[in-house]
């Protein structure tokens, strides 16, 4: 058909406006649809949109006014919270305070995230060979994940102890060190032994998600590999890799934002420092909030929740399209 | 190779474990050999003694926190139980948008709300009451609960609720005698996740909302083996020992039911 000419159909409004003919489209599967289970889900629409959405929605209202620490009495204040964050710097220490610790949580989130999932993708490859070990070693991959994690954050403390601890005690009796290390006692090695710790946390969820990736390519696949020549080396680079790639980019997405959330084990073992050197963004705002009153307050405390939720949300949007995605390919 | 990997990797895993509880059955000088000893040469029981001394009102920490976590878990499944069996049974209108808006909120944390949170309850005055505690700790449970029991609900055909229909049950009657049994390990499973959620995994929630001794639980309790010049390892970690013991044993009973659920979720859509 020449492109000039119109079709007679063009003219009815639903392959005009696609638009419409998917709303009514819409709209007949929505007579279709089954009031009947309206009454079963409304408990948790009302619960949850009570209680997460209004305190969505007060923490917004709260960050534009100036709370009271004592009355709760608030004054509308603009964006003069907002502006605090963009301005503010502790005193006795360089940058703005909001944007360094957000800064520094990347990093951290980034250090931790990539432990969490080289060290996930090996454990799971190595749980995904048949040994005789296999049930009880899948045990002890499975055993942090059960632990509080403030409980977690006390026995890494320990374990990082100076003097006491059994990291510097292996590391010791295996001659890699001479003197015990402060693990926990400059910037640069709490900054990573507090990673590390967070990265232990959630590593057996890691390992769980991509074994469980591994496991669904189908066999008949690498058994065509191996029929065309394949060497173990390229049959795992070339065939399974690609096939568990969606549910490791899925993972590590939603691993991203626990982490970045991620409160008990730095305020546990350093409470932000020393010297700060720990002072993620979930640690400001909770020092903004609740610890440092002097400087800050409900209201800047407030502004800065608003601005992690955005961040997380954004994070969040790209897990729930990859999600989607991956489902639609499984079909 | 493979085997140095395997080592360290188990290694890894279970060093602050264990470390937990060898220095828990450790006497008292052998504690405080430098470098430590990987083993407790003479175990005793004392620690255990030892750390009701020093926080006697440890019993008290762990009552508190089942309260939490029991409560947190018997409202998770309350209002989890029903939405999961609408999404499951029903065309529910709107469906599609509520299992993305369970998904997003999944991804909240206790960090993301607890300004508003704080806020809402001080006025509310509620703040330092164990109904804040629960209330507040399932918002974070909710959303993971409802979206497992749905796909486990999913697993049930059809027409088994409908041959309880046309035997004359009515709908809820069809959920709690037939339906429900079919899926009991899965629904223990999603209330003991609640649980532990609620026992031990609101920590900064119970920093904002708790100020009373009384009412902490006990990730909040052990701090008070931390004073401003020392900490009492060897009771810590003893007091450690029986705080994680509980949360880890229920996790391992069930860890089979949340592991294929949150797996089918992610994998096979």
């Amino acid at each position: 058909m020449a492109p000039t000419h119109s079709s007679p159909q063009a003219d009815l409004p639903g392959r005009a406006l696609p638009w419409l003919a998917h709303l009514r489209a819409s709209l007949r599967l929505a007579r279709r649809r089954e009031w009947y289970g309206v009454p079963y889900v409304l408990p948790l629409l009302l619960y949850l949109g009570v209680l997460l959405l209004y305190p969505l929605g007060y923490v917004v209202y709260l960050s534009l006014h100036d709370v009271n620490l004592l009355s709760m009495a608030s004054r509308w204040v603009g964006l003069d919270n907002y502006r605090w964050a963009f301005e503010f710097e502790m005193p006795g220490s360089r940058g703005v305070y909001f944007t360094t610790s957000l800064l520094r949580s990347l990093g951290w989130v980034a250090l931790s995230l990539s432990l969490k999932v080289s060290l996930g993708l090996a454990g799971a490859v190595l749980l995904s060979q048949p040994t005789r070990l296999g049930r009880l070693y899948q045990a002890v991959t499975i055993l942090p994940w059960g632990l509080p994690w403030a409980i977690a954050a006390m026995i890494w403390a320990w374990s990082y102890n100076t003097q006491f601890g059994f990291v510097n005690g292996i590391l010791r009796l295996a001659g890699l060190v001479e003197q015990p290390v402060a693990f926990l006692g400059t910037p640069v090695s709490a900054f990573v032994s507090t990673a590390v710790a967070d990265a232990w946390i959630g590593l057996p969820f890691m390992v769980v998600m991509i074994l469980a990736g591994l496991r669904s390519v189908p066999p008949e696949v690498l058994d065509a590999a191996l029929v065309d020549g394949a060497s173990p080396w390229q049959r795992w680079v070339r065939v399974t890799l690609p096939l568990v790639l969606p549910v490791i980019l899925t993972t590590a997405l939603l691993s991203t934002v626990w982490t970045f959330n991620s409160y008990d084990p730095i305020w546990v073992m350093t409470r932000g420092g020393p010297l700060g050197a720990t002072e993620t963004l979930p640690i400001a705002v909770y020092n903004v909030g609740f610890r440092q009153l002097r400087i800050g307050g409900i209201g800047r405390a407030a502004a800065m929740t608003v601005m992690q939720v955005l961040l997380v949300s954004i994070i969040a949007w790209l897990y729930l399209r990859m999600l989607r995605r991956s489902q639609q390919q499984a079909g | 190779m493979t085997h140095v990997l395997t080592w360290g990797f188990g290694l890894f895993l279970l060093l602050p474990i264990y470390q937990m509880a060898v220095t828990a059955l450790k006497a008292e000088p052998e504690i405080w050999y430098s470098p430590p000893t990987l083993y407790a040469r003479e175990p005793t029981l004392s620690n255990f003694v030892t750390m009701l001394q020093i926080v006697p009102r440890l019993p008290v920490h762990l009552l508190n926190s089942f309260v939490y976590g029991l409560g947190v878990s018997l409202l998770s499944l309350l209002i989890a139980l029903p939405a999961a069996y609408g999404l499951s049974r029903f065309r529910v209108p709107g469906e599609a948008a509520i299992v993305f808006g369970l998904t997003y909120a999944n991804m909240f944390a206790p960090i993301m709300l607890v300004v508003p949170l704080y806020s809402i309850m001080r006025r509310l005055g509620l703040l330092d009451t164990h109904l804040a505690m629960v209330v507040a700790g399932s918002i974070f449970t909710l959303p993971l609960s409802t979206l497992l029991l749905s796909t486990y609900f999913r697993t049930v055909p059809r027409e088994i609720d409908e041959a309880a229909l046309v035997d004359g049950c009515s709908r809820p009657g069809a959920l709690v005698r037939v339906v429900l049994p079919l899926v009991a390990p899965a629904v223990v499973a999603v209330g003991i996740y609640a649980f532990i959620t609620g026992w031990s995994q609101q920590f900064v929630l119970s920093l904002v909302l708790i100020q009373s001794p009384d009412l902490m639980p006990i990730t909040q309790g052990l701090y008070q083996f931390f004073s401003r010049s020392s900490v009492r390892w060897p009771e810590l970690m003893a007091a450690s020992t029986v705080a994680a013991a509980i949360p880890v044993a229920l996790f391992v009973a069930v860890q089979r039911y949340i592991v294929q659920g949150l797996t089918a979720a992610a994998i096979k859509g």
